[in-house]
This record gives structure tokens, sequence and C-alpha cells, in this order.
């Protein structure tokens, strides 16, 4: 073999090995996406197509499917047992916004001044409930709110000298039904709530309170200037996620209220109405149409508190 | 190649070096496989205690091998469902159902029941004459019986003997609910004691009353019926036991009727009694203990003299899949599990529950004085009430139709309770007729 014909393979050589390399180049990227891909194309898109096509059927199974145009959203849309679901969902929602995340940054706030004695004990404390499964704490309460024997009817008889009898009934009661929901779903989630404002309010730069109590600042001023902007990307996520949250509500008020929506549905969620129609009628085509038409919703609500907080503009 | 280049460092590389190692292990020793001729799913762990004793012997007898399993309660029906929706073959040879659960498997054609039909079985074998006729009602479908009833449920009242002889109460002399009501007024204490657990917002001891008044949610058709007459005369006859401020309340609950709440409830004297069918009365003799020997029992009261003295509360029954690979197999198991009068008898020694077949009552062990009851013989009272038990008929949308019917109960209540009986009678039928109405709607959209 020739000296000229050793460099001539070489040079093939070299140029074949540079041709895998391009191709291994503009490759790459598509092969390491494409685990993600493959697994989110039948375990993702392909379900959420699915389920769309199924939202026009009645169903019974694969075997038994038979299209009925939109009369699944129209029926839907005329039910009276969807309308106390999202109502009740709506107001569990509303308390979530407007009274549990108030007491998480109320909690982050008073666990974040210096003076507070053994904050670390008191930060695991109000977080610790959040350590349990929504399971345990559906089963726990049930029991906490007996009537007659319960913990908390024996507790409010004796601190209000019998005003609250020890008979009220919190999960048997429509009218109470809501406000135990609220009180159970406060003490597991404002501690948890609590870890993310905490977090902000380490990071809020020092200097701009030194700098605004040196304006002359009250301290009313210097939360309404200086913490609650300097943290609103935070309070941001924290209301898109509790609301998502609370909009996806299903295990505790199943739990608490012994595997159904309550006395007169009154804790009948848009989920447990999902569950109750797909699962128990077994209507997993008028099933999706609810997932669906929660999901609109839900991302219109999303929609509309990322404009409102500014969100999008910090981003 | 350098193993320090490895992308993300070593901690990815053990992460993947173990995952690679244990998904091998699991690859080269995987779980030995369940040989079985049958397999067996049951909800009730006194029913699967019950079967573990004897399923031995039908092994041996019919030299195969059967897998008896305890399922949750809660996720049986939902696998089941879920495995003959998809037409999955993981499934069990035979299982038991509970009555309220049911109905859910009958939904869609009748040859797509995930249940093989038995009708013709139970004809051959003569099983209508030997069982409860009534029982099979809650597990047929348009005509054709998809399950063999393995219990009765009379319901009595079961009650402190004891507070009762406090009071002066002669039970023998209670013979209607008028009766009752009138000693419910004499020893019931607002907010301390009431004479009986019943709801005023759930639905379970209602249920109760429409039964024994053969009252129900579907006819044998598959219509629509708690609306009707019977329906509208139980909810004005229940509401004013439980509805706050009414002159006869009698009745009040606590959040449950089962567990540490009722046992609470009874061993501190806040009920006197509670609606008792048999299972219960297991419930109670293991759960609450301090009351041996204070309980007794009593028929239900009747509706008119010499009316129905019980109803019916609850029930299970025993299918075999259409994927079960040996079905006459499986029907002979069902046969032995459930119609083996020595094995019956032995068995309702251990759980109360009267079993629907006739002949089993003649056995000895129903006649034997339960000291927990004070010394009644509690077999021979269920047994003697037994035939007298009220049909129920199911339906697919059977849970749809509970749910209804107590929303009713709920309006009415409040109504009650805020108006008293003022044009009450008009309001419940107009209540019924809309919540029926409702699940009429939600019904009709069934194209099957």
């Amino acid at each position: 073999m020739s000296a000229t014909t050793l460099s001539r393979g070489k040079e093939n050589d070299l140029g074949g090995s540079s041709g895998y390399l391009k191709w291994q180049a503009k490759a790459a990227p598509y092969l390491f996406i494409a685990p993600f891909l493959i697994l989110f194309a039948v375990f993702g898109a392909y379900p959420i197509i699915k389920s769309l096509s199924l939202s026009f059927y009645a169903t019974n199974g694969p075997k038994d499917a038979v299209p009925v145009g939109i009369a699944n959203y129209s029926f839907l849309l005329s039910d009276p047992d969807f309308w106390i679901a999202v109502k009740n969902t709506v107001v569990y929602a509303l308390f979530s916004i407007f009274l549990q995340l108030p007491i998480a940054l109320g909690l982050a706030l008073l666990l974040s001044q210096d003076w507070v004695k053994g904050r670390s004990f008191w930060r695991l404390a109000f977080f610790s409930p959040n350590l349990m499964g929504q399971v345990f704490v559906g089963v726990l309460f049930a029991i906490l709110f007996q009537p007659q024997f319960g913990l908390i009817n024996i507790a409010l008889n004796k601190l209000t000298g019998g005003y609250i009898p020890l008979d009220t009934k919190w999960l048997n009661d429509s009218a109470n039904v809501m406000p135990a929901l609220v009180i159970t779903s406060i003490w597991m989630y404002a501690g948890f709530n609590m870890i993310y404002f905490l977090a902000a309010l380490q990071s809020v730069d020092k200097d701009l309170y030194e700098a605004s109590a040196v304006d002359g600042a009250n301290l009313w001023q210097q939360f309404r200037h200086v913490t609650i902007p300097a943290i609103m990307p935070v309070i941001t996520f924290v209301l898109v996620t509790s609301t998502l949250g609370s909009l996806q509500l299903f295990e505790l008020p199943y739990l608490l209220l012994g595997n159904g929506p309550g006395p007169d549905n009154a804790g009948l969620t848009i989920i447990m109405y999902l569950y109750d129609r797909g699962f128990v009628t077994g209507d997993l085509g008028y099933a999706s149409a609810v997932g669906w038409t929660l999901a609109i919703g839900m991302l219109i609500i999303s929609l509309i508190q990322v404009k409102l907080t500014g969100a999008s503009r910090e981003a | 190649m350098n193993l320090r280049e490895f992308p993300f460092g070593y901690a990815a590389l053990s992460m993947l070096a173990l995952a690679l190692i244990t998904g091998t292990i699991i690859l080269l020793n995987p779980p030995p496989k369940k040989e079985a001729d049958l397999t067996f799913w049951t909800f009730a762990k006194p029913h699967y205690e019950a079967y573990e004793k004897v399923y031995h012997e039908f092994e041996k007898e019919n030299n195969c091998k059967v897998d008896l399993q305890l399922v949750s309660g809660q996720g049986l029906p939902q696998r089941l469902q879920a495995a003959f929706l998809a037409d999955l073959n993981d499934v069990p040879d035979m299982c038991e159902n509970e009555i309220s659960a049911a109905g859910s498997f009958f939904r869609g054609p009748v040859e797509h029941i995930g249940f093989e039909d038995l009708t013709d079985r139970i004809k051959a074998d003569g099983l209508e004459e030997k069982m409860i006729a009534s029982r099979f009602a809650p597990y047929t479908s348009r005509g054709r019986v998809f399950g063999l009833p393995h219990d009765v449920h009379p319901v009595l009242f079961g009650y402190n003997r004891t507070i009762m002889e406090r009071e002066g109460i002669d039970v023998s002399k209670i013979e209607t609910w008028d009766d009752f009501i009138k000693v419910g007024q004499k020893v019931t204490i607002p907010d301390k004691r009431y004479l009986i657990e019943m709801s005023a917002t759930g639905r379970d001891q209602l249920e109760i009353c429409l039964f024994q008044r053969d009252g129900g949610y579907f006819d044998p058709a598959g219509k629509v019926i708690f609306d009707n007459d019977i329906a509208v005369e139980t909810m004005k006859f229940y509401v004013p036991l439980v509805a706050k401020n009414s002159k006869t309340r009698i009745a009040n609950t606590l959040s449950s009727s089962f567990g540490a709440v009722i046992a609470q409830g009874m061993a501190n004297e806040y009920f006197i009694g509670v609606m008792l069918p048999d299972w219960r009365s297991k419930i109670f003799e293991n759960e609450i203990g301090t009351l041996e020997g204070k309980m007794a029992l009593m028929p239900l009261p009747a509706v008119t003299k010499g009316g129905r003295r019980t109803s019916t509360w609850g029930g299970t029954m025993l299918g075999i899949t259409k994927k079960c690979k040996n079905k006459d197999l499986a029907w002979k198991f069902a046969k032995f599990l459930y119609l083996n009068e020595k094995d019956l008898a032995r068995r309702f020694a251990g759980t109360n529950i009267l079993p629907p077949v006739r002949a089993a009552w003649k056995e000895p062990a129903f006649d034997k004085p339960n000291p927990y009851w004070s010394g009644q013989k509690l077999g021979r009272i269920y047994a003697n009430l037994a035939p007298e038990v009220p049909a129920q008929y199911t339906h697919p949308f059977i849970g749809l139709a509970k749910s209804k019917f107590e929303q009713a109960l709920n309006d009415c209540v409040k109504r009650y309770e805020a108006e008293g009986d003022k044009d009450f009678d008009a309001f419940v039928r107009q209540s019924l007729k809309k919540r029926a109405d409702e699940a009429r709607r939600q019904i009709a959209r069934n194209p099957y």
C-alpha cells in the first residue's frame, strides 16, 4: 500500500468522522429531549387530545361511546349540581385567597422579626401540619369536629360560656360544612404558604427599610410601599398556586365528609362532581367535558390574576 | 471516559448505577406468579375471615386452588369498574360487591355488563325458592340476575334496656310508629338524650323508613319513583322526628353512625337506641363492650297496626366475572360458600349475619341466647322477620337518585324548621318532584 493511498484513506476517515460529528451535533438536542417528548406524547398529549374528543361522546368504557356533539357541555351548564359545585369551589378559593394568604403573610412577618424567641421552632410548628397527608388530616378533623364529644365543640362551648352548643354539627349541617373546610385548610396550608413569604421577606434589602425610616415612613407605610412591592413576585406565585389548588380541591372534603359531598351537597367541589360523574356514574365523556370546562376556567382566572398583580410586566 | 466528566457528576452517575442494578435485580427475580384456578375478591373482613376457614375444604374436594383476597371496600368497585370498562383481563374470577355499588356495574348494554348472567343457573338450582326472593332484586338489571345474595339484613330497633326500664317503658306495648313517638316524647331530653339515632341530613334512616313502606328509588322497570305518594308520606312522617323545634323530635345524630362516634353516643346515653340490621348488631358487640347485657332488640314499629315490623339496610352480592376461566367451578364455589347450611350457621355465630337460605335458619345456632342482647335469641328474632324484608331495586344511577333524595330531605328539614307544618304536604311534594326530575333528566341522557 502506497503512502498516497494511506493518506487518502485517512482523509476519507476524517471526512466520515466529521460528517458523523456534524450529524451528531445536529441530532443531539433532539435526542436529549426525545425521552421527555416521547413520555409527554404518550402520557400527556395523547390523553389531553383524547379527553377533548371524549368530551363530545356519552361513554360507558371504550366499547360503548355514542357521539352527542356539544350536549355534554350544554347539559353541564344547565345542571344545578354543577353550579353548586362551582359556587362551593369559588367560595373556598376566595377564603383561601382572602383569609388563608393574609394569615400566612402575617405569620411570616411575625416570624421574620428578630425579637420573636424560638423562631425556628415556631416555623417548624406552623409548617408541620403540611407534612401530614390530606387523608390523615381529613380523618383527624372529622373526629375533632364531632358534635357532643369533639374537641372543637368542647373548647368552643367552654370559651363562649355555653353560647356555642356542644351539639353544633360542623359536618352534618350544610351551613357549617364550608367553615369546617376552611378551618381545616387554614390549619394545613397557612404554614406552607408562610414558608414562601418568609423566604421572600428575607431577601428584601434592609437598606430600603432604613431609607424609608429616614424619610419618616411608619410601619404600615413601610409594609405598604417597601415590603409588598419587594415580595410581589412571590405573592403572585402563591396567589396563583393557591387559587389553582383550591379549584382542584378533592381529597380534603371527600374524606372529611365521609366519602361524599356532605349534607345538601354543601361540600361538593368541581373535581368531586367530575369524579362522581366519571367514576361512579361511569360517563367518562361527560367527566371530560367537566375537566375541560374547569381547565378553561382555571386558565382565564390565572391570566386575570397575573394581569392584575402585574406579574407579566415584572417578567 | 473520565468518570469526573460524567454529566452532572458523580451523583447522577451513582443514581444511574443504582437504578440499573436494582432494575436488573427486579427483572431477574420476578414475583412468584399466583397459580390459582379461582381468584376471589371480597371487601368485608368478616366474610374474608369466615371464608378463610372453609375454602381449603373446597380445594380438596375439587382438586383446585383458590386465591382468596381481601380488597379495600372503596377500592374494589373502582378497580373492578375500571377493569370492566377497559375490557382488561386482570379481574378476579368472582367477587363480592356492596349493594350500593352493585347498580353502577349495570350501565351500558346488557351484553357489555362485566358480570356473568346467573339467571339460568339460579333457576336451574331452584335458588329463588330456597332463598329470600326479594334479595335478588338489587342485583337484577333488565330482568337478568347478575349476583347471588349473601344476606337478608332485616332491621330491628336495638335499645338500651336499662334506660327503658328506668323510665318505666314496656316496649312490648309499642306496636306502631305513633306508639314509638309517644314513648320518644317521654324519654327524650333535648340536647341531652334522644330515643333513636336518625339523621336530619343523611339518608340512611330515611331510606329504611321508605323501604318499610314499600317505597324505593326505582321500580322494577327502572323508573324513578322517589317522588311518589309513598315517598311523600315517608318524608312527612320522618322530618318532624329529626327537625329542630319540632314537638315530636325524638331523634338526633352525631357525625357518623359508625366507629368511636356511635360508641360514645350509646355509651354516654345520648342515644337510647338505633336502627339495627343484623350486621350492625355484631359491630355493637365488638365495639361497645360496656353495654353487654344492657342492650335488647325489638321489631321496628309498624306504620299501621299489624303492618310490617322490619325493613332492610345494606347487602352484598356475589358475582362471577365474564373473564372467569372456569365458570362452572366458580358457580360451584359460590354455592359452597352461600348454601352450605351448617357452614352458614357457623358463620352466623361469628358475624350475626342472617343468610338468605331459609333451610339454614333451622340450625341451633339461630336459637342460641345472646348475652350481649340481654339473652335474647338474636338469630331467631331476625329470622322471624326475614320473610317480610321488602325488595329494593337498583339502577346504574342509584348513587345519583340517593343523592337527590337526600337533597330533598335537606330541603324539607330546612323548610320545616323555618315554617313548621304549614303547607308542608305541598312543599314535600314539590321538593321531591323537583329532585326526582333532576335525576330523570340526567338519566335520560344515558343512551343505553
